[in-house]
């Protein structure tokens, strides 16, 4: 009898801690989100309120208004695209070549791979700059575009390789016996397996690309201007424009919390494919 | 098919970098153009004597350590708890994305205006409506560079809670059964089947926020952008603050070249570590 | 009688870095022939089929493919098919593809491959799978669409890894004969890997068997088992495995267990330290001869496996099972000399007389 009024308590408790935690992470996009359809004047009042009289104008100014942002999405659009394309064509069939011939300096290389990732982006910007400066490429799509696939090339290589390795070589073995060649059984055998492991890789760079804010505010300029650089467009020194700051960051970020609502599956897999190797299961 | 795509992976990170630590030997000015020259160690010199530099460098220590530290047990908190909730997972993972999908420099923003800014923020309301009063969390140099390490922590842990989800998920459950045959209890279930099983894991998760923590920089700029004065300043922004505030880039480079040192030294250290497990 | 499908293998050796795993393997397999390279895990058999396959390139010695040296010919140019023991099937395709694919790779004209395809499939069982994907079938269907897609191309060679490994008891007995008779079928020649001596037995024209990287014995299943070379490989066949006691041969008596056995025959061989080896199914009951008792009895329907004592020395006999024996009795049993096996104690070698 106790025990069942026992754990009773003990399940509603664990929901209460579990619907507060929940909170605490939906807190600021919820809060953004009201408050971008409040009158400017209605967000400075306190105690803040929830009911209120909502209004569209600050996404109009936002979008329609003399700063608008939507200049700046096409930015990022063009950045964000770009990159992805570029890197994925050609870190694909550069991981699938790693994880597959038996080059001599694997090891080192893997580890020099690995070595990248953890170069504070500060480091690179410095040489990168004097670079674009030199070569009159600053503030201009390519110029930035080659700068996002020197960290997004690395980074999709590595996601790659790693799942080629997993493949067994059986099936490519089996094609190769069928008398295909190697690109034939990469082409019919293996990349269609591989589409998972791509769509993952997309969806990061993507979004990394998308989100990138230092490299952009030190290589880019007026003319290539992507949405995280805009953001502060909204604030200056003696007023903050609150409501439309929140409803142009809630527009810049609507790709990617769309894409994280509908690709979740695919980003935990991404986030989390170390996780289940490296514990529990022998 | 192979030796370009590597070429252009070995050609774009060694050759900035080796430029970089040129660039660190030499005295850059922008603002003085005329004035570039070489002066060997010298910026490492300035360094040393650099009060700023080695401000930046402790709180560097404390930011990145504090803040892996509460994502690791928050995180795996959550993990543990939300294990028990089957029916709510689903809830749980898309709370867990938002944070991880949004632009650093917009969740330095959002907190920066909505949470955390006097009189109207949430979080200062919720601290005047339990009585603790109105605080300038981001202008006060000690609550800045707590507030600063929370907001970082908030956008992270979501990445250590979902990784130990799928890694305690991925435990055999016959290990338990055995246990609870064996009469050990929660706690000692914990202690000698999860925590030992999941600690490769642990180690993963510690080397990734490691480094993320030691290069963030977006919502830092966003939230206090290293101030107030240099309270909040790491040493990436500390290195960013030289290069392009006071257009210094060759002291500018030998801070992140020490910057870099200190990140690969300490990636070594945990891969040793996790070589060891 | 097929004339293709002639492998010839000469003093090949495989090393993998400082580990050698192969040496000194001869071998001729002749056209038509279902041949077996039997031996027990490691033993280097998986890797001589990988060899005459292509997938590895033996360090030592030459490949001859139908009389063409083919050492170094790629996996492709090899007139070869190969069913693996994890099947390899193309999960992304269907059925249907996964065969039509060698013919796709050689540039099968299309009108011709549907019905090759369909024809194969016909041949193992399968023509109503077609539409379906691997991850559909059982491992059975999995296994005969595996054998679809090799025999499609008609080669002239067919290697196979293992490929009953991975069904059960039952299913393994049924398919084993079934692929005896689709070689017969297809007349082509087939080189067959296993571990399972009873699998070799039963499929082989002849069969190789390895051990710790060479081979020890090649010949027909009678050969082989009646004349095992050494002590390995008379260990290896049979079950139960045959009875191997140490002994001492003197004068034409070997003396085991405190019982002497006449081996008039070996009188030749004088005085040696032997094992003497005796099949479970040539031990007899006896009402005179060596004293034994029965230690432990294991019915099995038809027959029985007896653990005998013999005067110290276990022995294992196979009996019909009315033969009712009860654990604890004392025995008389009798061993037939000519049916006893001699092996070189030292060497493990067989002795003739």
């Amino acid at each position: 009898m106790s025990r069942r009024s026992g754990s009773a308590l003990r399940g509603a408790i664990l929901m209460a801690v579990s619907a507060a935690l929940l909170l605490v992470w939906i807190l600021p996009v919820l809060l953004s989100v009201l408050t971008s359809f409040k009158d400017e004047k209605e967000v400075l009042a306190y105690p803040p309120t929830v009911v209120f009289e909502a209004t569209l104008k600050n996404y109009v100014a936002v979008l329609a208004g003399p700063s608008s942002i939507v200049p700046n999405l096409t930015s990022s659009l063009i950045i964000a695209l770009a990159t992805t394309i570029l890197s994925i064509v050609i870190a694909v069939p550069a991981a699938y070549a790693i994880a597959r011939l038996r080059l001599p300096g694997r090891q080192p290389l893997g580890f020099y791979v690995l070595a990248t990732q953890l170069v504070p982006p500060i480091g690179l910007i410095i040489p990168y700059f004097l670079i674009l400066n030199g070569i009159g490429w600053m503030d201009s799509y390519k110029g930035l575009v080659l700068i996002y696939i020197t960290f997004s090339l690395p980074f999709a290589i590595w996601l790659m390789v790693s799942y080629f390795e997993d493949i067994p070589r059986e099936m490519e073995e089996a094609a190769l016996l069928d008398r295909a060649s190697r690109w034939q059984a990469f082409w019919y055998v293996v990349l269609p397996q591989a589409r998972g492991a791509i769509a993952v890789t997309v969806i990061f760079v993507f979004l990394n690309a998308w989100n990138e804010f230092l490299f952009a505010v030190i290589l880019g300029g007026a003319t290539v201007k992507p949405v995280t650089v805009a953001m502060y467009n909204y604030i200056n020194t003696e007023q903050t424009q609150w409501a439309q700051l929140c409803a142009a960051a809630l527009i810049a970020m609507l790709p990617v919390i769309v894409l994280g609502i509908v690709a979740q599956k695919h980003i935990v897999k991404g986030l989390t494919a170390g996780a289940v190797k490296g514990s529990g299961r022998r | 098919m192979v030796a370009p795509g590597l070429l252009v992976l070995v050609a774009t990170t060694t050759f900035p970098l080796l430029y970089l630590l040129w660039q660190s030997l030499q005295n850059i000015n922008l603002a003085m153009p005329g004035m570039d020259r070489y002066i060997g160690v010298g910026n490492y010199v300035r360094m040393w004597e650099d009060s700023r530099f080695w401000g930046a460098l402790s709180y560097t220590g404390i930011y990145t350590g504090v803040t892996v530290v509460l994502q690791l047990v928050i995180g795996l908190g959550m993990a543990m708890l939300v294990l028990r909730i089957p029916r709510a997972q689903w809830a749980f993972r898309v709370a867990a994305i938002l944070p991880l999908v949004l632009a650093p420099v917009v969740v330095g923003l959002f907190w920066r205006t909505l949470m955390l800014t006097p009189d109207f923020g949430i979080v200062d309301y919720a601290s005047r409506s339990l009585g603790l009063g109105s605080h300038n969390w981001l202008g006060d140099p000690e609550l800045a560079r707590f507030s600063v390490i929370a907001i970082h922590t908030w956008q992270w842990t979501p990445f250590v809670f979902l990784y130990m989800l799928a890694a305690l998920a991925a435990l055999p459950e016959d290990l338990y059964e055995a246990a609870k045959i064996d009469r050990a209890n929660a706690f000692r279930r914990f202690m000698h089947i999860t925590l030992p099983l999941i600690r490769p894991a642990i180690v993963v998760v510690v080397i990734l926020r490691m480094t993320v923590a030691l290069a963030a920089f977006a919502a830092i700029y966003a939230a206090t952008g290293g101030g107030p004065g240099t309270a909040t300043e790491i040493v990436n922004l500390y290195a960013y603050r030289v290069s392009f505030a006071e257009l210094s880039l060759g002291y500018g480079a030998a801070v992140a070249v020490v910057l870099l040192a200190i990140t690969l030294a300490v990636a070594a250290v945990l891969f040793r570590i996790r070589r060891a497990t | 009688m097929t004339s293709r499908g002639e492998v010839r293998l000469e003093g090949v050796g495989k090393s993998f870095g400082e580990t050698r795993v192969l040496r000194d393997v001869d071998l001729d397999i002749r056209p038509g022939e279902f041949f077996s390279l039997l031996g027990p895990s490691g033993s280097g058999k998986t890797t001589t089929l990988r060899i005459i396959a292509g997938l590895e390139t033996a360090t030592e010695g030459y490949v001859h493919l139908d009389g063409t040296d083919a050492t170094l010919l790629p996996p492709g140019d090899r007139d070869v098919a190969m069913v693996f023991q994890s099947y390899a099937l193309y999960p992304h395709m269907s059925v249907e593809e996964n065969i039509a694919f060698p013919l796709k790779m050689i540039k099968t004209p299309a009108a011709e491959i549907g019905p090759a395809v369909r024809e194969a499939a016909a041949r193992v069982r399968i023509e109503h799978l077609l539409a379906r994907k691997p991850g559909q079938l059982s491992g059975g269907q999995q296994q005969r669409c595996a054998l679809a897609r090799a025999i499609v191309r008609k080669p002239a060679l067919f290697l196979l890894d293992e490929p009953l490994s991975n069904l059960d008891a039952k299913l393994r007995v049924e398919t084993r004969i079934e692929l005896k008779r689709l070689q017969r079928s297809l007349d082509v020649t087939a080189v067959y890997v296993t571990h399972d001596q009873e699998e070799a037995m039963s499929l082989s024209d002849r069969m190789a068997i390895f051990m710790d990287g060479r081979i020890v014995q090649i010949g027909t299943p009678e050969e082989v088992f009646s004349r095992p070379a050494s002590v390995q490989v008379a260990g290896f066949l049979g079950n139960p495995p045959m009875n191997l006691l140490d002994a001492r041969l003197s004068g034409g008596t070997a003396s085991v267990g405190g019982v002497s056995l006449p081996l008039p025959r070996y009188a030749a061989l004088g005085e040696r330290e032997v094992t003497i080896g005796i099949r479970a199914s040539e031990v007899r009951l006896a009402d005179r001869g060596m004293s034994a008792t029965v230690t432990l009895c294991e019915l099995l329907g038809e027959e029985m496996i007896i653990d005998l004592d013999v005067g110290g020395a276990m022995l294992r006999a196979k009996f019909p099972a009315r033969a009712r024996l009860a654990e604890g009795s004392d025995v008389h049993l009798d061993v037939d000399p000519d049916k006893l096996h001699v092996f070189d104690r030292a060497t493990g070698m067989r002795l003739d007389p």
